[in-house]
């Protein structure tokens, strides 16, 4: 959805954040997730959801901020906000010291289930058309 | 055998080759209009449907690392290629985005298949060289 406004056209995406802190006491949990959704809506996004992917042991030892990360906590957090967020929320969260890794992806579109399953190629037919 | 012809009276025709003579041409496997016994055009009702390969129908998502994993090689983690998972060109497409995708939100090993997805269904035909 596009907003036009007086300082210009703001485009709004879906976007999904996946993020991962190694604490395991649940308050401390509590804080950074609370820390990254206030900033991220003072950026001027819109939460619509934050999951919790679980907590489990890394599928490799992560180093960050001088430590080496086995474990940590997995979250989702479901925004819709202005292209802008991106490059200022990833720089945001990679200076917070409990969150390991961060990222940004497109809301995946569900795409339509119809796969028409493979269809055979017909190759002599394209070797004789490059040919000519 | 002209000179027979004349003289038998009967109206002579030129001799033309067997090859050249004037036939009715008609080809049986063309509709022939206004035969109530020929058969009825229609698509081969036999036509099988198309090949589906495994993941046809099913969403790939990078979040499911189980799913991902099986199309991993269990000692190397290498993504397989098309001639073993043997995949449809857009689900390849798809599978491989999403792994290397979980591989950098740390949600799935690199080096290696994550040790409890080992005893999983084998979808990969991988053939050893003997």
């Amino acid at each position: 959805m596009s907003d036009d406004s007086t300082t210009g056209v703001r485009l709004y995406l879906r976007l999904r954040k996946l993020t991962f802190s190694h604490l395991t006491h649940k308050p401390e949990t509590a804080a950074v997730l609370k820390r990254t959704v206030e900033a991220l809506m003072e950026r001027g996004a819109v939460v619509r959801n934050l999951e919790n992917l679980g907590e489990r042991s890394l599928p490799y030892k992560i180093s960050k901020h001088n430590e080496r990360h086995r474990r940590g906590g997995y979250f989702l957090i479901d925004l819709e906000g202005p292209p802008s967020i991106v490059s200022t929320m990833m720089d945001h969260l990679g200076r917070d010291i409990d969150i390991i890794r961060r990222g940004f992806i497109k809301h995946p579109v569900s795409k339509t289930e119809e796969c028409s399953g493979i269809i055979p190629v017909n190759y002599e037919d394209k070797l004789i058309a490059n040919k000519k | 055998m002209a000179a027979r012809a004349v003289a038998a009276g009967r109206p002579w025709r030129r001799l033309i080759p067997a090859a050249l003579w004037e036939r009715p041409r008609c080809l049986q496997h063309e509709w022939q209009p206004g035969h109530p016994d020929q058969p009825i055009q229609m698509e081969n009702p036999y036509k099988e449907p198309p090949k589906k390969c495994v993941l046809c129908g099913i969403n790939v998502d990078y979040k499911n690392v189980q799913l991902l994993s099986q199309f991993v090689s269990p000692h190397t983690g290498c993504i397989y290629g098309r001639h073993i998972t043997g995949l449809c060109n857009k689900k390849q497409k798809e599978i491989s985005k999403a792994i290397k995708r979980a591989h950098v939100f740390g949600l799935m090993p690199v080096m290696f298949k994550n040790p409890s997805f080992l005893t999983d269904p084998k979808i990969c035909n991988v053939k050893y060289p003997e």
